[in-house]
């Protein structure tokens, strides 16, 4: 663990038992969180993203969810084995989450005031009072006009980005170390998404908090992120920073899914890439790699066997890449 | 993901067999009864239970067998809700269809006269009812369907409503279908699974429905047995004679349980949407 | 709030006099024949006897001249009189409502005190054998006929000292505690079967609020699995509980009727009773006007609770 490095998580495991077996939707996901980098996850849905963050928080249902395996490394702590009372002071104070649509994510029948105040009184110890005055300070930091009249409203009067804005202030309200952003902008309209991914990135300079932005919109990581993650199937199949990424993706499904975007160049001249097939069935998994059915590069070696992380050294950094494509020339990374 | 579903399918089937065993309780009794229901015996008044003399359930305070007596009341409690929930939910089910598919004043007109029926809750409007008409079993089954109309036909309209929005039916309009047609082949095939649910559990109501008139002594009339006025002469020997009470209450729980359980199991296999209704 | 509460009354206004309708015209079904037999029995009918016959059944005026002055009557407060004992109607009326009333609250009371706990209960081991047996219990409270419940329950509590009212009857203000002892056993009895849709109703409604979004965030915020359960979800899961209550308040103030037929009490079940069983039609006719007045304004105070839990139906209202 780095000096820098606020969060390790290695080899998380997180399994759900369904109709048809169990389900490892999370599969020895390991990665790095750096103190006031943006991470951002990418992958389609069901690739684990969101699962991986909530068992970051602890917050899978049993049943049917569980967690199985790996460690999650906060300020030298592992909080896959602290008690659920040591748990509850990490949520919301060290570590706080927005999720995608933040009409369902806010209580409709508790005053906007209230959901932010419950916060601060939690883990601030702040009086009634007090925690009220400061969830107006914060609603009228975060954007919302006329923040005292606001306050007293409830969530369903608030529009899509005005209700994002206040999961944003319930979140920052306690000044978090980490923030987990889960696909916070796929439920807005888009000129109203550009506004929030504002705000986020300001208030995380502002107040120096590490970011994980969960999404499967490549803008989105192109425009917040330093370090991104691409998911597949459970598992992390590449992991570089944001130029290297984009500028040359290593595994075929990071290629596929960046020659899936439209660039203005090509609009019209060119064919829009698309991922044939479709992801795999999680419940039972063939051995090999998962990805092999819809690559057009897969070898014999990709049917039987599981291909380990590589790191590979650039000039811009230390990438991984999880794919037989890249022998393991280097020295063997997380497997 | 969990197993419910076919714990909810054992419960119906659970509800099924224990109607089924009525139903053969009530068959049984029309050609064989251990002893005569009506037929008084002072030499056997108010003997508890026992193997010995026969008297499974014990005797009444006429010297009857009161499982005996229990058997008989078993047919009427039968045909009793089982003509009353018929009639209730013909006559519903006409109104509210009639309401929901033409809509307009007509569906204004039915639905006030349903509102205005909810306002009397159900036993007391079957009470009331029953004064007006008199006691008899006939009017039993009147009160109780009466009762019953309201029900069925807020039902039917609203799930009739709901269809009629669909694009399946404008799509039959559109093809030139006429009224009838897009009614007996679109609409009312697609209301039925509210309304089994509901059937199910109107049949239990009337059971306690009818009890609770003859145990008030509105219903079926003695001599002729009926668990409820079975309970209503209980009532004065039952301090020293419990079994007179206890028994009759049980065939009651029983039977309403099966149709209970019948209907909570069909709503989960039919309509899930539906798990919330009571 | 206020807009919406002058909505819901002026609602109330067109089923008040559909009510009132049906009451007067209920009453004129009972072919004559079986009156003037009535009248036969009656060797000599009292001047006030006979003008409330003439009220009934005037032959004189046209039908709708007679429910107009009936109406009219019963907004000054004249109910009219009993057949059998000629004395007006109202005062007996008021002085059994309270029983009614207070067997139909605390049933209503006990049911929620029952069935929202172990509603909730069931829902957060859903599918344990606990859930599963609290399901069961609850199809069994259903199946209850109340007054079968309540004479198991003179069986079994004849001896215990102030349980069983039959007959010496104590008012809520005489002296409260024996009150609400003497009362318990038939409000329980009344509401046993209601517990049981609460319960029901509340589970369902938990399980389903349980996997909303807003549960999460209140669980990511840090709060304790007590407080999210109890301010996150049950503010949410109550609502659908609210209306059930609404609609079976009918059900708790018929129950009342039956069993106090059971304990003896001296309420308004025991009156129309012994109204029916005297074919005393004034008295039934008053009745049946009051329950079912009753009973739409609980649906209104139903509405207005639940306006009060939910903002988006009240707001909305407030808006227009």
């Amino acid at each position: 663990m780095h000096e820098t490095t606020i969060l390790q998580v290695e080899g998380l495991v997180t399994e759900f038992k369904s109709e048809r077996g169990i389900v490892n939707a999370v599969n020895k996901v390991s990665f790095d969180l750096e103190r006031g980098q943006t991470l951002g996850i990418v992958g389609e849905s069901g690739s684990g993203k969101s699962v991986t963050n909530l068992s970051i928080l602890r917050l899978i249902e049993y049943p049917p969810g569980r967690i199985t395996g790996g460690k999650v490394l906060f300020h030298d702590q592992d909080l896959l084995s602290v008690s659920e009372n040591e748990m509850l002071s990490i949520r919301g104070k060290h570590i706080s989450m927005i999720f995608q649509d933040p009409l369902t994510s806010l209580n409709p029948v508790i005053k906007v005031w209230k959901q932010i105040a419950e916060t601060l009184m939690l883990h601030q110890g702040m009086k009634k009072q007090e925690a009220k005055k400061q969830a107006i300070e914060l609603l009228r930091i975060i954007g919302i006009p006329d923040p005292e009249m606001r306050a007293e409203c409830y969530p369903h009067q608030f529009s899509g980005g005005m209700r994002q804005r206040v999961m944003i202030a319930m979140a920052l309200s306690c000044n978090p170390d980490i923030l987990i952003a889960d696909e916070p902008t796929t439920a807005l309209d888009v000129t109203i998404q550009a506004q929030i991914l504002d705000l986020i990135r300001e208030k995380k300079e502002q107040y120096q908090t590490s970011v994980i932005m969960i999404t499967h919109d490549l803008g989105v990581i192109a425009e917040m992120c330093d370090q991104v993650c691409v998911m597949y199937a459970g598992r992390i199949v590449e992991r570089a920073g944001v130029e290297a990424l984009f500028g040359s993706p290593k595994h075929p499904y990071t290629r596929g899914l960046l020659e899936s975007i439209p660039r203005m160049g090509n609009v019209g001249t060119q064919r829009l890439h698309s991922i044939k097939g479709s992801p795999p069935d999680l419940a039972n998994l063939p051995p090999g790699c998962p990805f092999r059915d819809r690559c057009d590069k897969a070898m014999d070696i990709c049917a039987s066997q599981l291909p380990p992380e590589v790191v590979l050294q650039e000039a811009e950094g230390e990438r991984t890449v999880a794919c037989w494509l890249y022998p393991q020339e280097g020295k063997h990374g997380r497997a | 993901m969990k197993t419910p579903r076919i714990v909810r399918n054992k419960i119906a089937l659970a509800g099924l067999i224990v109607i089924l065993l009525y139903v053969l309780m009530s068959i049984v009794s029309l050609f064989w009864l251990p002893f005569n229901p009506v037929a008084m015996n002072s030499a056997e008044v108010l003997q508890g239970p026992s193997l010995a003399s026969g008297h499974l359930f014990g005797t009444d305070e006429f010297g009857r067998d009161v499982l005996s007596r229990i058997m008989k009341g078993t047919s009427v409690s039968f045909i009793i809700s089982v003509s009353a929930t018929a009639l209730g939910a013909v006559i519903g089910i006409f109104m509210g269809v009639w309401a929901g598919y033409l809509g307009g004043k007509t569906d204004n007109a039915i639905m006030r006269f349903a509102d205005i029926l909810f306002a009397f809750p159900s036993l007391l409007l079957a009470i009331f009812i029953m004064a007006i008409l008199g006691e008899h079993t006939y009017n039993v089954v009147l009160a109780i369907g009466i009762v019953y109309i309201p029900q069925f036909a807020r039902i039917s309209r609203g799930s009739i409503i709901a269809l009629k929005g669909n694009e399946f039916i404008r799509a039959a309009k559109s093809n030139g279908a006429g009224r009838t047609y897009i009614l007996r082949h679109h609409l009312l095939p697609n209301i039925t699974a509210p309304l089994i649910v509901q059937i199910s559990l109107s049949l239990s109501t009337a059971i306690l429905l009818e009890s609770a008139l003859s145990f008030l002594g509105l219903g079926v009339q003695p001599p002729d047995p009926s668990w409820g006025n079975m309970l209503s002469s209980a009532r004065k020997v039952m301090m020293f004679a419990p079994w007179t009470a206890i028994y009759p209450g049980l065939a009651i729980v029983l039977l309403v349980l099966g149709f209970n359980l019948l209907g909570d199991g069909l709503r989960d296999i039919l309509d899930p949407r539906l798990r919330n209704v009571r | 709030m206020g807009k919406y509460i002058v909505k819901r009354l002026l609602s109330l206004i067109p089923v008040l006099i559909g009510v009132s309708l049906i009451v007067f015209f209920m009453v004129r079904l009972i072919p004559g024949s079986a009156l003037q037999m009535y009248m036969g029995t009656q060797v000599e009918a009292t001047p006030e006897q006979m003008e409330q016959l003439k009220r009934l059944f005037g032959e004189d005026k046209p039908i709708p001249v007679l429910y107009i002055e009936w109406v009219g009557d019963i907004m000054r407060g004249d109910f009219g009189y009993s057949l059998r004992t000629g004395r007006p109607v109202l005062p007996d009326i008021l002085s059994r409502l309270p029983i009614s009333l207070e067997l139909t609250l605390y049933s209503l009371v006990l049911a929620l005190l029952i069935g929202i706990p172990l509603g909730i209960l069931s829902s957060l081991k859903q599918d344990t054998f606990g859930d599963f047996l609290n399901r069961i219990i609850g199809l069994i409270g259903l199946s209850l006929p109340q007054f079968w419940l309540a004479a198991l329950m003179v069986i079994a509590f004849s001896s215990s000292q102030g349980w069983i009212p039959m007959g010496n009857y104590v008012s809520l203000f005489e002296n409260p505690l024996q009150n609400l002892k003497m009362f318990f056993l038939p409000s329980l009895a009344i509401g046993f079967g209601f517990a049981a849709v609460v319960m029901r109703y509340t589970r369902n409604s938990m399980l389903e609020v349980l996997q909303m979004d807003y549960v999460r965030t209140a669980k990511a915020k840090g709060l304790p699995k007590r407080k999210v359960i109890i301010i996150h979800a049950l503010k949410n899961a109550i609502l659908p509980v609210i209306t059930v209550t609404g609609f079976n308040a009918g059900y708790l103030l018929g129950g009342s009727i039956v069993i106090e037929e059971v304990f003896a009490l001296p309420g308004m079940g025991r009156l129309a009773l012994y109204a029916i069983n005297q074919r005393d039609y004034p008295v039934i006719q008053a009745i049946m006007l009051v329950i079912a007045s009753l009973f739409v304004l609980v649906n209104l105070v139903t509405d207005l609770v639940y306006a009060m839990a939910d903002p988006r139906i009240r707001l909305v209202d407030e808006e227009k």
